[in-house]
């Protein structure tokens, strides 16, 4: 049993959390709030880079807070999984300031801003990495809380009836974990999800254990904006302010992910047949619908957050398949549309602030980034990578999801996937040719500034990067898949037997 | 108790449901509150033992039997969560019947054009 703390853990969760603080109490410097606010953002990434570095030296890292033994007290567990979700958040969100500190929206200059993006960033890491159901609970309230305020202070008019729909429509969720919390500790009287998998395990299971499978699947299903419970999605992803866009589209959706591959994988592995088969039809429902409203939608915004329908679509297939290999698809193409969309989202709001309007609709838009070279090229890489074309990280994504498809002999619906992920490349490659190659309205007064594109070139070059090395993020999956297959190791490591 | 809590429960669920899909936006925020005191009931009724003096104390060696003290944390918690969204969501409303002149959610429907 690994009785170290390490210490690193908590500099990813409490580092944006402090620094959020701090920027607080600094809220008549901007100057100052947004430099702590980078320091913190990098500083929780190199945590995370170091809890995946220790992950995969060391095995599972655990920290027990106050120092409690293992059942009683609130852990945080960051197996190759889980540290690998939070590299890919922090990554994002050290992204998102990046962007927030170049970008001309009004709403970045309030005071209330950067403090709000920390707590969401903090909330996100805690919720990658913590191995107690209810302080999974806690965390992911403070990420929908922030992230409701954030889209209420956008300067999209919109935002306040969004954030009050998403607001309403979260507290159903937040009611289904919480029932399902309650069952669970009616059932086995503990919080601790290696406690939990052990107790299920043991062949103890009666009807109120599966009812809280229902429920804690209904809430991971909402939080991931996945059909049945999709509908709030577009509405308030698409009146945000970008750079929240960019991280709520693109990290904020997979910590439903995170819960249900911990579902299949962890906790309930005797009911997992029944509940893959089911991901597996709702991931082939979201594909298909994501990827033809993308196609039918009238605004460049709003057409990014129906397609992160699509591609929801597609890790879930990864999900429902569950052989090894479909798992290890399902984990890369999460990493490599984390880092596709956010970079995706920040050009698109780059082309849009220029606007007067700062709107994004298509029939606006045309020809406004013609003489951006740069935006043009990133989100040509963007587009083609979300599409999977080679030598681009969603090539190597769509690979080894097809690699797990063949894998587990399902190919009816890898055909169908395969043939619907063509619709992708269509509507990116028709939005690109609408912004970037004709030439702009005679009437439209584009400005001459806009927000800067250093946050979107450093995503789009790891991207990049990540589709001509993509030898180590492939291996770190699979090495977190066989790690997954065997769920003692998570839960020796946290229980020590 | 049990039962009563189970009752009490059950009533309070069907009285948030209800107020939720009211047309006023104002009494859905009040359904959201309804909820989860069901929700925080729900968590007191499923403590491992229906104590009736406090853990760590010294009645607990009288013999008498003490409460779940964990569920208690749990609900301290919850409550705090709960009423921070409902604070919020008030704000938003009040923000939104301003802007609206309305609390009716079929008239809040801008994002709809």
């Amino acid at each position: 049993m690994n009785t170290f703390n390490n210490p690193l853990i908590l500099g990813a969760i409490f580092l944006p959390i402090g620094g959020a603080a701090l920027s607080l109490l600094l809220a008549q410097n901007r100057t100052y709030q947004h430099f702590i606010g980078l320091l913190s953002g990098i500083g929780a990434w190199l945590s995370t880079l170091g809890v995946l570095y220790f992950n995969l030296t060391q095995g599972p890292q655990v920290y027990r807070l106050g120092g409690w033994e293992t059942p009683y007290g609130i852990i945080l567990v960051p197996d190759l999984i889980g540290s690998i979700f939070g590299l890919m958040a922090s990554t994002v969100v050290l992204g998102g300031i990046i962007y927030a500190l170049g970008c001309k929206d009004k709403c970045v200059t309030y005071p209330v801003f950067m403090p709000l993006f920390l707590c969401m960033a903090g909330g996100l890491h805690g919720a990658m990495y913590t191995g107690d159901i209810f302080t999974l609970f806690v965390f992911i309230e403070l990420m929908v809380m922030s992230s409701v305020v954030l889209v209420a202070i956008s300067d999209n008019r919109l935002g306040v009836e969004a954030a009050i729909k998403y607001l309403l429509i979260s507290a159903l969720g937040t009611l289904f974990l919480l029932v399902g919390i309650a069952a669970i500790y009616a059932t086995f009287g503990t919080l601790n999800l290696a406690d939990i998998a052990r107790k299920l395990a043991s062949g103890e299971r009666p009807l109120l254990a599966q009812a809280a499978a229902v429920m804690l699947m209904c809430a991971f299903l909402l939080k991931s904006a996945i059909f049945p419970f999709h509908f709030w999605q577009p509405d308030f992803h698409t009146t945000a302010p970008t750079p929240v866009h960019a991280v709520l589209s693109s990290v904020v959706v997979k910590v439903g992910i995170l819960g249900l591959i911990r579902l299949t994988n962890l906790l309930f592995t005797a009911e997992a047949p029944l509940i893959r088969s089911l991901l597996l039809v709702l991931g082939l429902i979201g594909i298909f619908f994501g990827s033809l409203a993308a196609l039918r939608t009238y605004d460049a915004k709003r057409m990014l957050a129906y397609s992160t329908f699509g591609q929801i679509g597609f890790i879930l297939l990864g999900i429902g398949w569950g052989t090894p290999a479909a798992l290890v698809g399902a984990v890369v193409y999460a990493f490599n549309h984390a880092l596709i969309k956010s970079s995706l989202l920040m050009i698109t709001g780059a082309i849009s602030s220029r606007m007067p309007t700062k709107s994004a609709k298509l029939a606006d838009i045309g020809g406004v980034g013609k003489t951006l070279t740069l935006a043009n090229i990133l989100y040509l890489l963007g587009g083609l990578a979300l599409a999977g074309v080679p030598p681009l990280n969603g090539f190597i994504s769509k690979v080894t999801l097809i690699q797990g498809g063949i894998d587990a002999h399902s190919f009816l619906p890898l055909i169908l996937a395969v043939g619907a992920g063509l619709i992708t490349l269509l509507y990116m490659i028709r939005t690109w040719q609408l912004m970037f190659q004709q030439p702009p309205a005679p009437e439209l007064k584009v400005k001459p500034k806009g927000d800067q594109l250093f946050a979107p070139l450093m995503l789009i070059s790891l991207c990049v990067l990540l589709g001509i090395f993509a030898a180590p993020l492939v291996d770190v999956a699979t090495d977190a898949v066989t790690q997954l297959n065997d769920s003692q190791i998570y839960i020796t490591s946290v229980l020590g037997h | 108790m049990n039962v009563l809590f189970a009752i009490t429960t059950g009533i309070l669920f069907g009285l948030g449901a209800f107020q939720l899909l009211r047309r006023d936006l104002i009494k859905a925020a009040m359904g959201f509150y309804i909820l989860f005191t069901a929700i925080n009931l729900l968590f007191l009724a499923v403590g491992a033992f229906d104590g009736v003096v406090p853990a760590y104390s010294t009645s607990v060696a009288g013999g008498k039997t003490p409460s779940d003290p964990l569920v208690q944390a749990l609900l301290l918690t919850a409550i705090v969560i709960s009423f921070g969204s409902y604070a919020v969501l008030l704000g938003l409303i009040s923000i939104s019947s301003r802007r609206y002149r309305t609390v009716d959610p079929d008239s809040v429907d801008q994002l709809k054009k």
